[in-house]
């Protein structure tokens, strides 16, 4: 279970400082199915990144299981963000000198304990199960923004991760792909129970959820309008 | 660090994209291996040639000469003129000396040697027939001059192989001639074998010429000598034969006029003299070492520049701080240390094929140090780049375009 308390996320331009997350109340439990919405700009991606334990707050406090981030050393952050979380990103962030499968298998090349299966054989099923096994051995910009976006799932599930974020996963896709990308997203909720929270600024995405919370200028706000 | 394997098989991804970059790198490293290594070799040539030297002619020598040449310190002194002159009584009185198989006396002269229109500068070396057996001479052609060969004064000259071959085409040719030294003619009885030396301005013992002194009287008209050769017999206690010959001659001569010195001293205080400059040596070409770690660390944090955003994404999946740390850490370690192994190699083919003249070698220690050195180098000047990468805020690094 995450938990976000009075979260405020400030960012210094010059001498100027704007507020881009404006105490934000949260809690996501496990096995929800979460969508965030909200415009371009009103600061979904940082919230994302402060409650995947990538990015820190200004003020207040993110607990991980009740346990207080801000306490934790760099090495157990790490190991969280390895073992407990899976991100998905807008950019979806692959690694273009690496092939499709030694992106999919880098996280548990960090992996700190003995893994309880072998981390190739459960890439391959992924890629397999995602439909881009024979893109194994190729490189990330040498495949389409689909088959990105299912590498970058992938990676995200390899260490089986209690939770998931995924942000924009269907803004760089057309909309064939993208309702798959969420149909697969969805699977992975409802058969394996993994928490899955999406970032969106897409009404449409956002009500593939079972909840929604909508984001307005760093607040939490009842209706999107 | 979790996969060591990874970690080096991903520094090798990382030279295959830059191959120019990374050769140009590790270049440095190269050089700074190889003049270190090769200067150690040499060093290592050096007194295994002096060693071999001083061994051609007998560790069991001990040498009787005047004044103190062997100075307090243990450097040498200018022999000058101060001091004893020794005398055929002397050669008689250190002959009672135990374990001592002979005593010869030498007077030596720089000469020039002529024979028909060939003119040589050689060392004249006059004693008794005792000295080929003092120094091991051993004749390729002919016989060394004999007992009666010095009585009777013969005119006769044993000549070492290169003297030989300068004056008169081949040693064969040199045999039974006549050579002329300060216009004395000399029949040439014996061309001697090949003793080495001359290189580095070392004695050369190959262009001595030797002939019994009692035939040279017109070149050493007084009957005095420069130095008396003691060859004790082997496997004896040099230092009590040595204390042996000094109680004799401190009956004829004052404490300071003369100095009874063996063998090793001279080589140890000729290797201590290369030892020193062998020394500066090898300091100045680990200047170029370092001038390759610059070049390391500079390479390293051009690569780091261009992988932050990939920094960001290993953190962001689970990459610990010192995950990237080792990251970067091992790619500089790799790079120094295979420039340092290539280093290595090419001091040993150089070696290989300069063995052939010089007896230079590479020994265990160099090895090590060569590996020592390129990986510190690594660590040294790589820790401030991959400090760099690790200390990257991840959320910053993943946004890097
Ligand atoms: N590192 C940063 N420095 C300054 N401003 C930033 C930084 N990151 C994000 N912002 C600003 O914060 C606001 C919210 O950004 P973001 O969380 O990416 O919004 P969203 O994902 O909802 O589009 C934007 O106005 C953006 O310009
Ligand atoms: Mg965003």
């Amino acid at each position: 279970m995450i938990e976000l308390i009075d979260i405020t996320k400030d960012y210094e331009v010059g001498d100027e400082t704007t507020s881009v997350l404006k105490g934000i109340n949260l809690k996501i439990k496990d096995g929800e199915f979460v969508g965030i919405l909200g415009s371009s700009g009103s600061g979904k991606s940082t919230l994302m990144h402060i409650m995947g334990l990538l990015d820190t707050p200004t003020r207040g406090k993110v607990l991980i299981d009740g346990r207080d981030a801000s306490k934790l050393s760099d090495e157990k952050l790490s190991r969280l963000r390895n073992t407990y979380v899976g991100f998905v990103f807008q950019q979806f962030n692959l690694i273009n000198k690496l092939t499709v499968l030694e992106n999919v298998l880098l996280p548990a090349l960090y992996a700190v304990e003995k893994l309880p299966f072998d981390p190739r054989d459960r890439a391959l099923e992924l890629l397999a199960k995602f439909g881009i096994y024979d893109k194994r051995d190729a490189r990330p910009n040498k495949i389409s923004g689909g088959q990105q976006q299912r590498t970058a799932i992938a990676r995200a599930l390899i260490m089986n991760p209690k939770i998931v974020f995924a942000d924009e996963p269907t803004g760089n896709l057309d909309t064939k792909t993208g309702k798959d990308i969420l149909k697969l997203l969805n699977n992975l909720n409802r058969e394996f129970g993994v928490t899955v929270v999406i970032v969106t600024h897409e009404k449409d995405v956002a009500k593939t959820t079972k909840r929604q919370i909508f984001i307005r200028d760093g607040e939490i706000v009842q209706k999107y309008l | 660090m979790k996969n060591l394997f990874f970690l080096v098989s991903s520094s090798f991804d990382d030279f295959k994209r830059n191959k120019v970059r990374t050769f140009l790198t590790s270049l440095g490293i190269m050089i700074g291996v190889l003049s270190v290594v090769l200067l150690i070799a040499f060093g290592q040539g050096l007194k295994n040639y002096i060693k071999e030297q001083f061994e051609s002619i007998g560790t069991n020598l001990v040498y009787v000469l005047p004044g103190r040449i062997v100075g307090e310190g243990g450097g040498f002194r200018d022999p000058g003129s101060l001091g004893a002159k020794f005398e055929e009584k002397d050669v008689l009185r250190l002959k009672k000396v135990e374990n001592v198989d002979y005593v010869v006396p030498v007077f030596e002269k720089s000469v020039t040697v002529t024979a028909g229109a060939n003119r040589e500068i050689s060392q004249l070396l006059a004693s008794t027939h005792e000295i080929a057996l003092a120094l091991n001479l051993e004749p390729e052609i002919g016989n060394f001059f004999t007992k009666s060969d010095l009585e009777k004064r013969a005119k006769v000259a044993a000549i070492g192989p290169k003297l030989a071959e300068k004056l008169f085409g081949s040693k064969d040719n040199a045999y039974g001639k006549t050579i002329r030294v300060s216009n004395q003619s000399f029949k040439v009885i014996a061309v001697l074998k090949s003793k080495g030396g001359g290189a580095l301005g070392g004695p050369n013992f190959d262009t001595i010429t030797y002939i019994p002194y009692k035939t040279s009287l017109r070149i050493n008209p007084d009957k005095k000598f420069y130095a008396l050769y003691l060859r004790a017999r082997t496997d004896t206690n040099i230092a009590q034969v040595k204390k042996d010959a000094e109680k004799v001659l401190l009956k004829t001569y004052d404490k300071d006029e003369f100095q009874v010195v063996e063998q090793t001293e001279f080589l140890n205080i000729i290797t201590s003299i290369f030892s020193v400059l062998n020394g500066i040596l090898i300091a100045i070409g680990s200047i170029s070492l370092i001038v390759g770690g610059i070049g390391i660390m500079n390479i390293m944090y051009a690569t780091v520049t261009e992988r932050i955003k990939e920094i960001g994404i290993r953190r962001a999946i689970g990459a610990t701080k010192k995950d990237i740390l080792f990251q970067f850490l091992a790619q500089a370690i790799i790079l120094s240390l295979s420039g340092g192994i290539i280093g290595l190699i090419f001091a040993f083919v150089i070696v290989f094929f300069v063995r052939q003249i010089f007896p230079a070698e590479i020994n265990l220690i160099s090895v090590i140090v060569a590996f020592f050195i390129s990986s510190g180098i690594g660590i040294f000047f790589g820790v401030f780049p991959a400090r760099r990468a690790s200390n990257l805020v991840p959320i910053e690094a993943i946004r890097y375009e």
